[in-house]
């Protein structure tokens, strides 16, 4: 009887031998890593400090408080109180923002999205012309953007010339005065070019092979962008939508310029009123942390998202 | 490839969360001592000052009118010097609220250079000025901040010599209650604060209505609205609808009120909030809009070839219970300019240039030269706009908006930001 | 008679004519490879959507009269016309112009050095405080710049620096917004290029150093344009940081301008001022453009040297 052969233990992955880091790396980045500490977390240090702060009695200005052992929490508190229930005034205008934020975002991707397909993988000798046409609104001040938009929606303006089709129609509606449809519109054109560049450079990079390996197995066009083209630009969708998502929620200026009234205020406009009135230093410091901490979440969860794949490098 | 699930071989791009649990408390030990060191290096790098034990703030009224102490450190400069040469004067006001010809000519007359920032409310503005970064000469403020200003050391006594054109202006302003001996302020303009509308877009007379304010309430106006974007004009308003004469309230059920009242008026009409409406009534964008008596006459300027100034109007209460207030001028003491300041100020006071600043914004001088009676006739207000003109006799039986104390200006402001994050809705 | 085959093109033509057939509507749907017409349809609409509106705005600026909305006739009038109001009598514009511009090539020389150096040490250095501070960069990049505004306002405000509101806080705010552009930009080239030519030239003998400025950088050369360009285009249009760490009107740029003006009593000077900062922004990219072709001649990791490369690049 011939013996078992020798299983060998199946051979211990090798922990290959760690880099030893030249010392010239950490020293080029430092300036940059030195920059980031102070500009942008030491900042946030120091809003909490004045959230967690006092606020002047008679110049209601705010004082921060350094230690956090003494940090009071009596604006953080006001602020979180203020937001459901019987008091609840801030809470309309936060879920506002989720409402017009995600409208805005699912419209951005439903443009950007065939664009950037038909940009990166179709458009053959157009490719260059078309890019640098999509990326043109970026150099276009956004202000002027959304100044252009402000002309044409006024009551005498030319969405609303169209509209009558020379008396065809009486359209009374007037578009600047706190219309969301406006707001969330405006929001949409003003970011979608931010979610073309990055779904362009992701679908730029899919392989073609796969995609015609799916039609050359039968599959209909239907079906071939269902199941192969939609997965694989999975990642590239989800950091495109960050790209784009994330900023909107900071955004009052498009609110203000299209609709200067209270019925369409977003948490920008919140943080906005809170800065620019005296005693109130605090209440914008606590809506601060609140959209930082929404905004970091996504960041956190997409970072762990790519470091296990390799499909989008950033 | 699946990784081998080992804590320490750290693949790029992965976050330091996946520290183990020793790193984790180690990390955080040190995190907890150095909070209160760094804490400690911060209170020595801070420039707030500890909450103010010293001073209280003096609040100023028509029947308890103050005189502003002039502290030691801060003494009007001294007579007879010579204005800074090479300088820009730095002027802080509301848009459109100077003259470009005034201005100019001062320009001219002293060879200098001036430049004009502008905020659009005064909240935003004292806001800045507290701040404590700023370097404007000039500021254009009402009465209701003078006390803090005063209190917290930001504006400068004004030294008398320099300002001759004061005997121009309407007597009782050389004294007035919120600054007696006009220690630290000069007037600028006078307003009402009323309803202005078009009878292409509002073919009622709001003024024949039994209370006019009702308007602003009415659905079949909606979407064609504005008020006011200052929190106590605004207010106020809603209060004098509500038939509450104390605009300066500081009591909880009136709040409560004015907050119903301002839900109401968003669901009946959604106003719009803002300063503009001297340029957005005569576009067509608003026909009807709380509105200071200035703007109803500078929007005459902003209309559009073709359309006639006759379809404006303006309404005040002809017996004078409305609101009245008047603007200061007053020289912010980090200013860099105080001489040319002074002659600023008096340039301003001069008639002629008072006349031509009035026809360029619309608001009204309280000039001695200027005949409320007559300003029809002398051409500066058109004939359908002749209640914008602002009598000396509503000074009398007006309301004004005073300087309210901190807790009550919190109260206030609380409501109006509620109104503005739309929370009624 | 013998079929001939089809493909060889002679012979008479039994089998298949070789006129191409008319297919019917559901056939002509399923076919994979039909030109992608409602593609076409629909990135050519977004297009016009895009820019239609600032066109307009444009065309208005060339307006005879004072309206924005009402076409009077065209004229001058307000790029150097009008003796009060015009682009070039009004100083308070040319102010405005000339913030922009100077906080547009400061902010540019600080961020990009930044940027590149701070990727490049990143890239190469293994452990976990570079994975945070990559995270930490990331969170720069995405964080509503409201945030970062109202935290730099805070800071300024509250403790004792050699720092004031106005152009330098300005500058810090926008390098500290800015310096994730040229950090991602270059990372992305990195992972393209690899490390076998810096390798290649440290066998050789080169210093790391030394093989990093003669190798790597000159290859980096594209993506490093690139964002100087973008960069620069992003901080001319910038509004939030300008209008927050502002001083007077002497430190607002165009943006800010635009943004008061035009919620007062806006003029077609308004549209002049914008259409020439858009001209500036067009300047820039020609002139990138151009360098960046001048750059990647005989590149080989440039595929192709067209608009497309230069825009892949972003």
């Amino acid at each position: 009887m011939s013996a078992a052969p020798a299983v060998s233990p199946p051979p211990v992955a090798e922990r290959p031998p760690k880099e030893r880091t030249r010392p010239i790396w950490p020293a080029l980045a430092s300036p940059g890593i030195v920059w980031l500490l102070l500009f942008v977390v030491a900042p946030l240090y120091v809003v909490l400090s004045i959230v967690f702060g006092y606020v002047d009695p008679i110049f209601r200005t705010p004082i921060p408080v350094w230690n956090p052992l003494q940090w009071n929490p009596a604006q953080f508190t006001y602020v979180l109180t203020h937001i459901v229930g019987p008091n609840g005034v801030y809470g309309p205008a936060l879920l506002r923002t989720v409402i017009f934020v995600g409208i805005a975002s699912i419209l951005c991707l439903i443009i950007a999205f065939p664009v950037s397909y038909y940009v990166a993988r179709l458009s053959g000798k157009w490719k260059g012309l078309l890019l640098v046409l999509l990326i043109a609104p970026f150099w276009i001040s956004y202000m002027m953007r959304m100044l252009a938009w402000v002309n044409l929606l006024q009551d005498d303006g030319l969405v609303n010339r169209i509209l009558r089709l020379g008396g065809l129609f009486t359209v009374d509606v007037n578009w600047l005065t706190g219309q969301p449809v406006v707001v969330i519109l405006g929001l949409a054109y003003g970011y979608v070019p931010y979610m073309i560049l990055p779904l362009y450079a992701g679908l730029d990079r899919l392989p073609q092979s796969t995609l015609e390996a799916a039609r050359d197995l039968g599959a209909n066009r239907f079906a071939s962008f269902w199941r192969v083209t939609l997965p694989m630009c999975r990642p590239t969708i989800v950091a495109a939508v960050l790209l784009t998502c994330l900023p909107m929620l900071g955004d009052y200026f498009t609110g203000d310029l299209l609709s200067a009234s209270p019925t369409t205020a977003i948490v920008g406009n919140l943080i906005n009123n809170a800065v620019q009135s005296p005693g109130q230093a605090g209440q914008a410091g606590a809506f601060v942390m609140l959209v930082l901490i929404v905004t970091v979440l996504p960041m956190f969860y997409y970072v762990r998202v790519v470091s296990r794949g390799d499909e989008v490098k950033v | 490839m699946p990784v081998p699930n080992d804590p320490e071989r750290g693949m790029p791009g992965r976050p330091f969360l996946r520290s183990n649990r020793r790193q984790f408390l180690t990390r955080a030990g040190l995190l907890a001592i150095t909070a209160p060191t760094l804490g400690a290096f911060l209170q020595a790098c801070s420039n707030a000052a500890p909450p103010s034990a010293g001073p209280t703030l003096k609040l100023a009224a028509p029947d308890s009118p103050v005189t502003w102490d002039i502290a030691d450190d801060n003494k009007p400069i001294a007579d007879g010097l010579s204005p800074e040469s090479g300088a820009t004067l730095q002027v802080y006001t509301y848009a459109d609220y100077l003259s470009p010809d005034a201005v100019k000519s001062f320009e001219d007359e002293y060879n200098t250079s001036v430049q004009i920032s502008t905020f659009n409310d005064t909240t935003e503005a004292i806001t800045k000025i507290l701040g404590g970064s700023v370097e404007y000469d000039l500021y254009f403020p009402s009465y209701d901040q003078i006390g803090r200003l005063v209190t917290g050391g930001l504006i400068r006594p004004l030294n008398h010599t320099y300002v001759p054109n004061i005997t121009n202006i309407w007597p009782f302003f050389a004294d007035p209650w919120y600054d007696k001996e006009w220690r630290y302020s000069v007037p600028y303009t006078v307003y009402t604060t009323g309803l202005g509308w078009r009878t292409d877009q509002v073919t009622e007379d709001i003024g024949a209505r039994a209370n006019p304010y009702d308007a602003l309430w009415d659905p079949q106006y909606k979407g064609k609205t504005a008020i006011i974007d200052d929190w106590h004009t605004a207010m106020s308003m809603v209060l004098l609808r509500l038939g509450i004469t104390d605009i300066n309230t500081s009591s909880d059920a009136d709040l409560q009120k004015v907050s119903a009242a301002l839900t109401e008026l968003v669901a009946a009409t959604s106003p719009k909030v803002t300063i503009t409406m001297y340029n957005d009534l005569p576009a067509g964008q608003i026909g009807l809009t709380q509105m200071w008596s200035g703007d109803a006459v500078n929007a005459v300027a902003y209309l559009p070839d073709g359309v006639s100034p006759d379809i404006l109007r303006y309404w005040f209460p002809a017996d004078g219970k409305g609101q009245v207030d008047n603007d200061l001028i007053v020289s912010i003491r980090s200013g860099k300019n105080p001489v040319l300041s002074h002659l600023f100020i008096n340039h301003m006071l001069d008639p002629d240039v008072a006349k031509q600043n009035f026809s360029a914004i619309g608001y009204q001088p309280p000039q001695n030269s200027l005949n409320p009676d007559t300003l029809v006739a002398d051409g500066f207000i058109p004939e359908n706009l002749k209640t914008a003109a602002v009598r000396p006799e509503y000074f009398d039986v007006g309301y004004r908006l005073l300087e309210l104390d901190a807790n009550n200006d919190a109260a206030w402001q609380n409501i109006w930001n509620a109104f503005k994050a739309g929370g009624g809705t | 008679m013998t079929t001939t085959d089809v493909r060889s093109g002679t012979g008479t033509s039994r089998t298949r004519s070789a006129k191409p057939r008319i297919r019917g509507p559901i056939a002509w749907w399923n076919d994979p490879w039909r030109p992608p017409r409602i593609l076409v349809a629909v990135t050519l609409g977004y297009l016009i959507w895009s820019l239609l509106p600032v066109l307009i705005a444009v065309m208005f600026s060339f307006n005879d009269g004072r309206s924005r909305t009402h076409w009077q006739g065209f004229s001058f009038r307000w790029y150097w016309g009008d003796p009060t109001r015009s682009v070039w009598h009004d100083a308070s514009l040319h102010t405005a112009l000339v913030q922009t511009l100077k906080l547009g090539v400061i902010t540019t020389l600080i961020t990009v050095p930044l940027g590149v150096l701070f990727a490049i040490g990143i890239d190469r250095w293994r452990g976990r405080i570079p994975a945070g501070a990559n995270l930490l960069m990331l969170i720069s990049f995405v964080v509503p710049e409201v945030l970062l505004a109202v935290s730099l306002l805070f800071v300024v405000t509250s403790l004792t620096l050699p720092i004031t509101l106005g152009t330098t806080a300005q500058v810090i705010g926008l390098v500290t917004f800015q310096v994730a552009y040229p950090a991602v930009l270059v990372r992305a080239r990195l992972a393209t290029i690899g490390r076998q030519y810096e390798e290649a030239a440290m066998d050789l003998g080169a210093s790391p150093l030394g093989s990093l400025r003669r190798v790597t950088l000159p290859m980096l050369m594209p993506a490093i344009f690139a964002s100087t360009v973008l960069v620069f285009a992003d901080v001319i249009d910038d509004f939030v940081l300008v209008r927050y760490l502002s001083s007077d009107a002497s430190t607002e740029p165009v943006s800010v301008k635009i943004y008061n003006t035009a919620r007062a009593a806006p003029t077609p000077a308004l549209n002049a001022l914008a259409t020439l900062l858009l001209l500036a922004a067009l300047l820039a990219i020609a002139i990138g453009f151009l360098v960046f072709r001048r750059m990647t001649r005989g590149d080989a990791t440039t595929a192709d040297r067209g608009i497309g490369a230069f825009a892949g690049e972003l």
